[in-house]
């Protein structure tokens, strides 16, 4: 059911004299959420920023269903079909929902040399995506300045299944958001796995990880100390991997 | 629901500001015919839209700008330019024809320098652009060497005094501008960057939008209109004098504000702003006809600045600039 999307082979990410990462084997697959977990600090952030073309790797390559690819911007990335969603989303609070998932690539038609938007079918598009996503926002013309931080979410996921993206990388979409609108994006995260998108999700807060995720990788001092089957781990034993408590991850740092 | 009906824009659909801004116009002429017998006259009438020609053209341009997050206080004297090639060259062969293409192109090419020092440069518009009024002022000064260009042949004149389609012609070539902007704005993908850069140009990057490009256009559509403009200047004067569009950025900078475009970017009304020159030349004609001098005028205009964005700091407490703060 699930296919391998993307592989990381031996990424490293080394700033001058420091190294954020090393060694970082990972496959991505379609359809499955995959939760990124690990320390302040630990290599997460670099990680995605490796994937989503902002950083290149110092080592190491990454490959897309068979073929190696270098990505030297974050738009060859989305041409790829990876999108990301950075944590202060790149929302335009002044346009529309439907106007804000096209913006930088809206559809038009061309009367006399003029591109002309489209905007019927972005609206009718959106209205689509959003029904689908269930984001429970009824107007997509209305500004996304008047939502709520869930629903900006919502629309920056609409973003990413209007690029049609097959990998959506989210670094921390919950953590400012209260209760309820937390509980809305992590159904939207399960959706979008559901829709054979890869999901890759970054989040500090554990119990939210068991709830949504298929697997569960650990990084610890930029590498990789961990990777667990959601249904084969717990709390406690993701916690010290965490923190380094954990026998495997002594064992491993042991022999480093 | 207001905030909401102000993304289905039509050509002229108003919002409450707008409205009001009408009811003010209204008044306001109400008032002058009672304080002044002058006043309510068709040749009055006349002289208040004639008086509004070139400030509604650089008005639209200063809209675009403001709304985008930029301004341009040199635009005033970059007519003046504009309308000293105009009046060189009509000068020296009366030709009309020359003189309607020599406006737009200097008007395009000052918009260029704008952008080059703006955009390409990366210099605060409002520094830039200050930068640049000084040297356009002592441009202008050289250029002219003192006197006035006058006595222009009437040739250009009697062209844009016909009618075209029943339609006086400066008429008909605001309403083509307007059209004209109006679409590009909303209508256009164009629209929709200029609007996100005035939001946040950080977020119209990550977004994939050519933030540089739509910023350049911009200072160059600003100086074609104010091209326009001054090609209707020099046809109603016939002269163009040292002092030539001094307070001309503060009126449409004024006008713009007063019809509703932010000045922090990312929002704007075309109508606003055509409502928003109206008023402030009703206003300045109306004080003159009742005894005021045109010394004051600058004042008038300076108080309405401060009177509306001080408005919207107490009654909107700047929503979007809040929005900003609370983001950031
Ligand atoms: N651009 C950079 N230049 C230099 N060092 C960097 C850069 N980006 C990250 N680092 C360093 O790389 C290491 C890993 O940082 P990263 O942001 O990937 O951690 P993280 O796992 O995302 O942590 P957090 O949970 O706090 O977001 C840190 O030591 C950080 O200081
Ligand atoms: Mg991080």
């Amino acid at each position: 059911m699930t296919e391998t999307f993307l592989v990381a082979r031996n990424i490293a990410k080394r700033f001058g004299a420091l190294t954020a990462l090393a060694n970082v084997d990972l496959e991505i697959r379609s359809g499955e959420v995959l939760a990124l977990l690990g320390d302040n600090g630990a290599g997460k952030s670099t990680f995605i920023k490796i994937l989503a073309g902002a950083h290149p790797p110092s080592d190491g390559e990454l490959v897309i269903e068979g073929h190696p690819v270098a990505f030297h911007s974050p738009k060859d990335a989305a041409a790829s079909g990876i999108a990301t969603i950075f944590q202060e989303l790149a929302l335009s609070e002044n346009l529309s929902i439907a106007e804000n998932v096209f913006l930088g690539r809206e559809l038009k038609r061309s009367i006399f040399g003029i591109p002309f938007l489209k905007r019927k079918e972005m609206r009718q598009r959106v209205d689509g995506l959003l029904k689908e996503l269930d984001a429970h926002i009824s107007d997509p013309e209305a500004p996304v300045g008047s939502l709520s931080g869930g629903q900006r979410q919502a629309v920056a996921i609409c973003r990413a299944l209007n690029l049609n993206a097959r990998l959506v990388i989210m670094d921390e979409p919950t953590a400012a958001l209260a209760v309820a609108e937390t509980r809305k994006v992590l159904a939207l995260t399960r959706r979008l796995a559901a829709r054979g998108c890869a999901v890759v999700l970054i989040s500090h807060n554990i119990s939210e990880v068991f709830e949504v995720a298929d697997r569960i990788v650990v990084f610890r001092r930029g590498r990789k100390v961990a990777e667990r089957l959601a249904a084969d781990t717990n709390h406690e034993e993701v916690v010290s991997l965490i923190t380094g408590a954990h026998p495997d991850v002594r064992a491993l740092e042991k022999t480093n | 629901m207001n905030a909401v009906r102000q993304f289905g824009n039509g050509v002229f659909s108003m919002n409450g500001r707008e409205w009001s801004l009408l009811v003010a116009c209204l008044l306001a002429i109400v008032i002058f015919s009672v304080a002044s017998p002058h006043y309510a006259t068709s040749g009055n009438a006349a002289t208040v839209l004639r008086n509004s020609v070139e400030l509604l053209l650089i008005g639209l341009g200063m809209t675009l700008l403001l709304a985008m997050g930029g301004i341009d206080v040199s635009i005033g004297i970059v007519m003046g330019l504009a309308a000293i090639a105009i009046g060189r060259v009509l000068g020296a062969d009366g030709n009309p024809a020359l003189a309607i293409i020599v406006g737009p192109l200097v008007g395009a090419l000052l918009g260029c320098v704008t952008a080059a020092v703006v955009v390409l440069g990366r210099v605060p518009a409002i520094v830039g652009t200050l930068g640049l009024l000084g040297v356009y002022r002592t441009a202008v000064f050289v250029l002219l060497g003192g006197q006035w260009l006058s006595g222009l042949p009437s040739s250009l004149t009697n062209l844009l005094a016909t009618t075209a389609l029943g339609v006086p012609v400066p008429a008909l070539v605001i309403a083509v501008a307007y059209l004209a902007v109006w679409l590009a704005l909303r209508r256009t993908p164009y629209g929709l960057h200029l609007l996100a850069i005035g939001n946040s140009e950080e977020k119209a990057r990550l977004s994939g939008i050519p933030v540089i490009k739509v910023r350049f256009i911009t200072f160059v559509i600003s100086g074609v209109l104010t091209g326009i403009a001054a090609m209707f200047y020099v046809a109603t004067y016939r002269n163009v004098e040292m002092t030539i569009g001094s307070t001309l950025a503060l009126d449409a900078i004024a006008a713009v504000i007063l019809g509703g475009t932010s000045i922090l970017g990312g929002r704007c009304s075309l109508i606003g702003t055509v409502l928003g020159v109206l008023l402030l030349r009703i206003l300045q004609n109306g004080l003159l006809l009742i005894g005021v001098p045109s010394l004051w005028q600058p004042v008038v205009t300076g108080v309405l600045i401060i009177g509306v964005l001080g408005f919207e700091a107490v009654s909107n407490r700047f929503p979007l600039a809040q929005l900003r703060r609370a983001r950031a």
